[in-house]
């Protein structure tokens, strides 16, 4: 037990250590792309709790935009810390509500009432001018006063939060539970596990982490417009990276953030404008052909096909080579 | 004001025809292989363009245009199935997702990349005579793709009911394995789903030319509303898309036209109608409801 969670607590370290060394650098460039990167993470963190349920969303812009709006605009009246709290706490209650009207649907019901929930939050912005702004967007308070490098720190915190919410969710306590939720709902039913319960609690968590990724995104600049953060990128982008870096982790979304922003600015200084999109597509086709189950499922398989052929030489060579 | 109305829902019913006839060929494939296709829009979005070019570039009449989409995108789905999608078919849910939505930003790209992002008109003359009713005139265009769209979804509904092959795919889509010990060569049957949405996007490209601007985003936000209509008529019930698409159609049309700067958002409205309508019944207004 101890050992587990020390190799955790290194774990967060080595996600931690390589952004504060970029907070302390003196490379204005590399800590945007280091706090893009991080927010990247938080929100594929989110995704995947959920879908360790076994429901696949593609309205995560929903909570990233509300979390970031709702702290915007209570900041001014209670306060950050508070201001922060409630308007996380807001997605929460947002997600219970959207996770128990979803409980039922299936497949591409589930994903397009997700979706169609995004788009209606949009419009709610939209036709609430006198709250929320309209189309003309809000100016939310800066974090840390708009220096960069202090911006990045408070994000790295922000990032640690996360990838421990995450552990809790892969734990003893709650993976058993919601794999089973994933593979069998009937047979999780009947063993006693409260799927209805738990698929909720998933969703709320979620919507809490990625509202937390929204609040941090919107106060980088002190301005921000509804298309901004109700796009469909915001909503395609976590199940890319989570997907690319593999699922049911709490690596796989940081190492995914991590390899997709690269590719994206070797794309964008090679090709330019909008050509990265291109790279970015592309990229998709091939992990999913190539690496269904991800990087980090990808290395996982490599060393556990490397342990079975050190235990067994000769046969086990063989078996590898048709595993892979 | 009543002259308005009947302008409004008529026309909205015309864009409705249009939607229908994007949701078709979807709603086989969707149907059939249980994949759910985001590149489908894009496919429309060649199929428009493909009609367009034949028309500035060799003066070919939309009628043809349209058919020749259709082949075209039908042969395209076929390299896109067999290339790509075939591989996925056994994968998760999740990455089914995110392969075709992969697929969908690369082909968006490189269409605005090689074509640039700006909007185009087909300048073709009406295919058809405006037509005058209560009052109200509705233009030539329109009354095609109100027509070609139902068309569309009926030879749709005739494959899947009435033909040899659309019953294979209704028992290859109800229990692959049990098809496959009956003799049905499974592949076979999804890709050919595939192959024949494929086609049916293409020609529905052709009326989006007749209608809309021709632009590489057009079918980004065609492919999402059609995901709506699927899901309000109920999957793979294809007189429940047709329904379905009557009223985002006609909700869309209304909202712009009546509430002043309703043009940006009345779109969003319909997908609120679709999240309530599934809150009643989780399978669709005509889905089978199926136990969770």
């Amino acid at each position: 037990m101890s050992a587990g969670l020390l190799a955790r607590i290194g774990l967060y370290a080595a996600i931690a250590a390589p952004l504060l060394r970029i907070a302390a650098s003196d490379r204005p460039f590399l800590v945007q792309v280091a706090i893009g990167t991080a927010i990247s993470a938080i929100l594929a963190l989110a995704w995947d709790i959920l879908s360790r349920t076994g429901q696949v969303s593609l309205g995560h812009a929903a909570f990233f935009g509300i979390g970031g709006y709702g702290s915007a605009l209570l900041t001014p009246v209670l306060g950050p810390v508070l201001g922060w709290t409630v308007g996380i706490l807001l997605c929460g209650v947002v997600a219970l509500l959207l996770g128990a009207v979803t409980l039922r649907l299936r497949r591409l019901y589930f994903t397009i009432a997700t979706l169609s929930f995004s788009l209606s939050i949009h419009v709610v912005i939209l036709v609430t001018p006198g709250l929320t702004g309209g189309s003309t967007g809000i100016m939310p308070p800066v974090i840390a006063g708009g220096s960069p490098p202090l911006q990045l720190l408070f994000i790295t915190g922000c990032l640690v939060v996360a990838a421990v919410v995450s552990d809790v969710f892969l734990g003893g306590r709650f993976r058993p539970a919601f794999f089973m939720i994933r593979n069998n709902p009937d047979l999780a039913a009947a063993s006693g596990v409260p799927v209805t319960r738990l698929k909720i609690l998933a969703f709320v968590v979620s919507g809490m982490v990625a509202g937390l990724a929204g609040a941090c995104y919107c106060g980088l600049y002190g301005y921000v417009i509804p298309d901004d953060v109700f796009t469909t990128n915001w909503n395609v982008l976590p199940l890319a990276v989570t997907i690319l870096g593999g699922m049911d982790t709490t690596l796989g979304p940081v190492v995914g953030a991590v390899v997709l922003r690269l590719l994206e600015e070797v794309a964008r200084h090679l090709v330019g404008g909008v050509g990265y999109q291109v790279v970015y597509g592309a990229v998709i086709i091939l992990f999913i052909v190539g690496m269904p189950e991800g990087l980090v499922g990808f290395v996982r398989r490599l060393i556990r096909s490397r342990r079975r052929q050190a235990a067994e030489p000769g046969q086990a060579s063989a078996k590898a080579r048709l595993a892979l | 004001m009543t002259a308005a109305i009947i302008q409004a829902v008529l026309l909205s019913l015309t864009v409705a025809a249009l939607y229908a006839a994007v949701a078709a060929g979807l709603t086989l494939t969707v149907g059939v292989t249980r994949i759910i296709n985001f590149a489908h829009g894009e496919f429309v979005m060649l199929g428009a363009f493909l009609t367009y070019w034949l028309y500035t570039r060799f003066g070919l009449s939309p009628w043809l245009g349209m058919l020749a989409s259709g082949v075209a995108l039908g042969l395209f789905s076929m390299l896109v199935y067999r290339g790509f999608l075939a591989r996925v078919l056994k994968q998760d849910e999740h990455n089914q997702l995110l392969a075709t939505l992969g697929l969908s930003i690369l082909i968006l790209n490189i269409a605005i990349i090689l074509w640039s992002p700006d909007p185009r008109v087909m300048q073709a003359p009406a295919l058809l005579p405006s037509a005058q009713f209560a009052g109200v005139t509705i233009p030539g265009n329109n009354i095609v793709v109100a027509i070609v769209g139902l068309l569309l979804f009926l030879v749709m509904l005739g494959i899947k009911n009435h033909t040899r092959y659309g019953t294979q795919m209704r028992f290859a889509s109800d229990d692959p394995a049990l098809a496959m010990h009956a003799g049905i060569n499974v592949d076979r049957i999804f890709e050919l789903s595939f192959v024949i949405g494929g086609a049916a996007a293409g020609l529905s490209g052709g009326l989006v030319a007749l209608v809309l601007y021709v632009q590489p985003t057009v079918g980004v936000d065609l492919v999402i509303r059609a995901f709506a209509i699927i899901a309000l008529g109920g999957l793979g019930n294809i007189p429940g898309a047709l329904i379905g698409a009557a009223i985002l159609a006609l909700v869309e049309g209304l909202i712009s036209t009546f509430v002043p700067g309703g043009g940006s958002w009345g779109f969003g409205v319909a997908f609120l109608i679709l999240l309530l309508v599934l809150l009643v019944r989780p399978s669709g207004l005509f889905g089978k409801q199926v136990h969770a």
